[in-house]
């Protein structure tokens, strides 16, 4: 199976040609154009990867496997963590927040659930002091709020 | 004799007190990087990028803590290789071959202190070769045009992917799309590109979350997948005796392995793996029948690793004089000077003379502090380096998203580091090489802005690119680069890898 460069090709041609139509479209600049003008550049960038994609889709690498099934399970997890991450930040405060994501990513890496969400807890709460009182940098406290020191 | 009042100005800079805490931090903190597994030197310079900035360091400190980081990491990559047979990366290949061995035989802190004098030989040549280099080329390349550079840009593109690369059309697609995030935002006449109306675009993207998430981010999607959560074996350190004639002995084999290293480091497309690779056949012919490398001949250790920081030293002389990084972690660096809006090139010598011969000099000091934190230290870093990546990556995925949030406070900067974090994953399963995005993402402005005024001075005809010999010298060079890894790059690889299962079997 060759398949992968052939499909990743097809989608770049796609990216080439809709970013290429894209600079086509820039509005002309305040002062008139000139030799070189804001879609110039991008032009030449859409004819580089088009025709390297083309080259890619005629000539493809062997392929390495996708991990289906149950591994890329887990990496949807990870991903969905790293999303929740990012969304509960502010919401939960970073320590709670560290703590669900860091001690969720290790507990689904091998390690055992307790140790794992120790470790998130501890790293959430060093890492927090380290940066709201030796660095100066206020990190949220979310939930935590009501332990905030005036 | 200029360069040594300059030097002597930067030792100034260096020995500054809290600019040396910075670099023994940051020597230390590259060691463990480089030591510890998953995290590779551009990976992690790539991640204290953004904590330099939140603890508002001053542009010379945040840079030389940052070349300690990275000379640093050169050191910590021998640990993992010498005790375990697991290069951390590529250019720690050969090390392999002698260190493994001598560990085996229960000399594995010798193996290890010789390989830090070794480093420590190899990158103190190289530096020195960097400060009588470094201002001809920059002098040199004052010369350049806007032509010049532009081709010079293409050449740093075309021979990114090394002598040993795999596929240079994977390289090209790398570039463009590097080159192309770069046009983001709005450009210099003032019309917004490819923003879709979404205000956090309108700054273009910034290069630090996109390392950050290609680097950091698709490693820990990686390490899942290949379920390398459960780390290695416990290891352990005999104690160390070694005497001034063992040093005494691989003394020359430093000096040789240092010098081609440096030469290895300062051509573009060469890098360290090729360093190492020369260092050590040159050691194994030189020796000749004397030796008993592959047994674990003190030798095969110090010729490649001395050769392995020449090369990386050797690298910061294209970076500092024109620019063009040649290899990942250099990279990096240059992310770093562009984001403290210091335009490398040659200019920088002249405006921002303490800047560079700062980092030169602390570059030299720094060395010596890692001959001196490595040698007894050495059992500390062994520790860590048991430390399981179930715990070490999410912590290192925190870090990350610590240090990105807390440029801008904002959530949109985390998502967007996220989805870099999924196309490098995705990027390095089809094979497409993740070093010449990043080149073009920090290239891209510079490329443009030289194509533009090379264009109006020409008043539009296209052939002032080619017009002049340096600039066809440039382009020709380019053109090799992506060609002869198709010729060289198979033969050199097959080598490489019949020295090291010769060596095993």
């Amino acid at each position: 199976m060759i398949l992968n460069d052939r499909i990743s090709g097809i989608l770049m041609l796609v990216l080439a040609v809709a970013y290429g139509w894209g600079a086509t479209q820039f509005p002309e600049p305040f002062g008139g154009s000139e030799a070189v003008g804001p879609e110039t550049f991008p032009l030449l960038l859409a004819v580089v990867l088009g025709l390297s994609s083309l080259y890619l889709i005629v000539r493809p690498d062997p392929d390495n496997a996708w991990p289906w099934s149950r591994t890329g399970l887990e990496l949807i997890i990870a991903l969905v963590v790293l999303v929740l991450y990012a969304m509960l930040l502010q919401p939960l405060g970073f320590i709670i927040s560290t703590l669900l994501a860091v001690g969720t990513l290790c507990w689904r890496m091998g390690a055992r659930p307790v140790k794992a969400y120790v470790t998130g807890g501890v790293a959430g709460g060093v890492v927090f002091l380290l940066f709201n009182f030796a660095l100066d940098l206020s990190l949220p406290l979310g939930l935590l709020s009501f332990l905030e020191v005036s | 004799m200029e360069t040594l009042g300059f030097l002597i100005d930067g030792f100034g800079v260096a020995l500054a007190p809290h600019n040396l805490m910075f670099s023994l931090l940051g020597a230390f903190l590259g060691t463990l990087i480089g030591a510890l597994p998953g995290l590779g030197p551009a990976n992690g310079v790539a991640i204290l990028i953004p904590l330099a900035f939140t603890l508002g360091l001053a542009p010379e400190t945040a840079m030389i803590m940052l070349t300690a980081v990275y000379a640093g990491a050169m050191y910590g990559g021998r640990i993992s290789s010498i005790l375990l047979n697991i290069p951390g990366d590529e250019p720690a290949m050969m090390t392999c071959l002698d260190g493994y061995p001598m560990a085996q035989q229960g000399k594995a802190a010798e193996a290890l202190a010789i390989s830090a004098v070794a480093s420590f030989m190899g990158s103190l040549i190289a530096t020195i070769g960097l400060i009588l280099l470094a201002p001809i080329l920059a002098d040199f390349a004052l010369t350049f045009g806007p032509a010049e550079y532009f081709a010079l840009f293409m050449l740093a593109f075309a021979t990114l992917g090394g002598i040993t690369g795999k596929n240079p059309v994977k390289t090209i697609v790398a570039a463009a799309i590097g080159l192309m995030i770069a046009t983001v935002g709005i450009d210099n006449t003032g019309v917004q590109r490819y923003t879709f109306g979404v205000l956090e675009l309108f700054e273009g993207v910034d290069f630090i979350i996109a390392i950050v998430g290609l680097f950091a981010i698709s490693e820990l999607l990686f390490f899942i997948e290949e379920k390398a959560g459960g780390g290695k074996e416990k290891m352990s350190v005999n104690k160390l005796k070694l005497t001034w004639a063992d040093i005494r002995g691989i003394l020359p084999s430093s000096m040789r392995g240092g010098i081609l290293g440096f030469i290895a480091g300062v051509l573009p497309g060469a890098g360290a793996s090729l360093g190492s690779f020369i260092g050590y056949t040159l050691e194994k012919k030189v020796v000749g029948s004397k030796g008993y490398f592959g047994k674990g001949d003190p030798r095969g250790v110090a010729g490649p690793e001395a050769g392995n920081n020449g090369a990386s030293s050797g690298a910061l002389v294209p970076m500092l004089t024109l620019g063009v990084p040649g290899s990942g972690t250099t990279a990096v660096l240059l992310a770093l000077l562009i984001s403290l809006n210091i335009t490398p090139g040659p200019l920088m010598f002249t405006q921002n003379a303490d800047l560079v011969w700062g980092v030169i000099a602390a570059l030299l000091i720094g060395n010596f502090l890692l001959l001196v934190l490595n040698i007894p230290l050495v059992g500390i870093f062994v520790k860590l380096l048991s430390v399981p990546p179930m715990y070490l990556l999410p912590i290192v995925t925190m870090v990350a998203f610590v240090g990105i949030y807390s440029i801008s406070n904002s959530t949109f900067d985390l998502y967007f580091m996220v989805v870099f974090g999924i196309a490098g994953y995705l990027f390095r399963k089809l094979e497409i090489p993740l070093v010449p995005v990043i080149l073009g993402l920090l290239l891209g402005p510079e490329m443009e802005k030289n194509l533009r005024h090379a264009m109006d001075i020409s008043d539009g005809d296209w052939t002032v690119l080619w017009d002049s010999g340096l600039a066809i010298g440039l382009w020709v060079f380019a053109g090799l680069g992506l060609i002869l890894p198709y010729i060289v790059g198979p033969l050199l690889l097959r080598r490489m890898n019949s020295a090291v299962a010769n060596q095993t079997d």
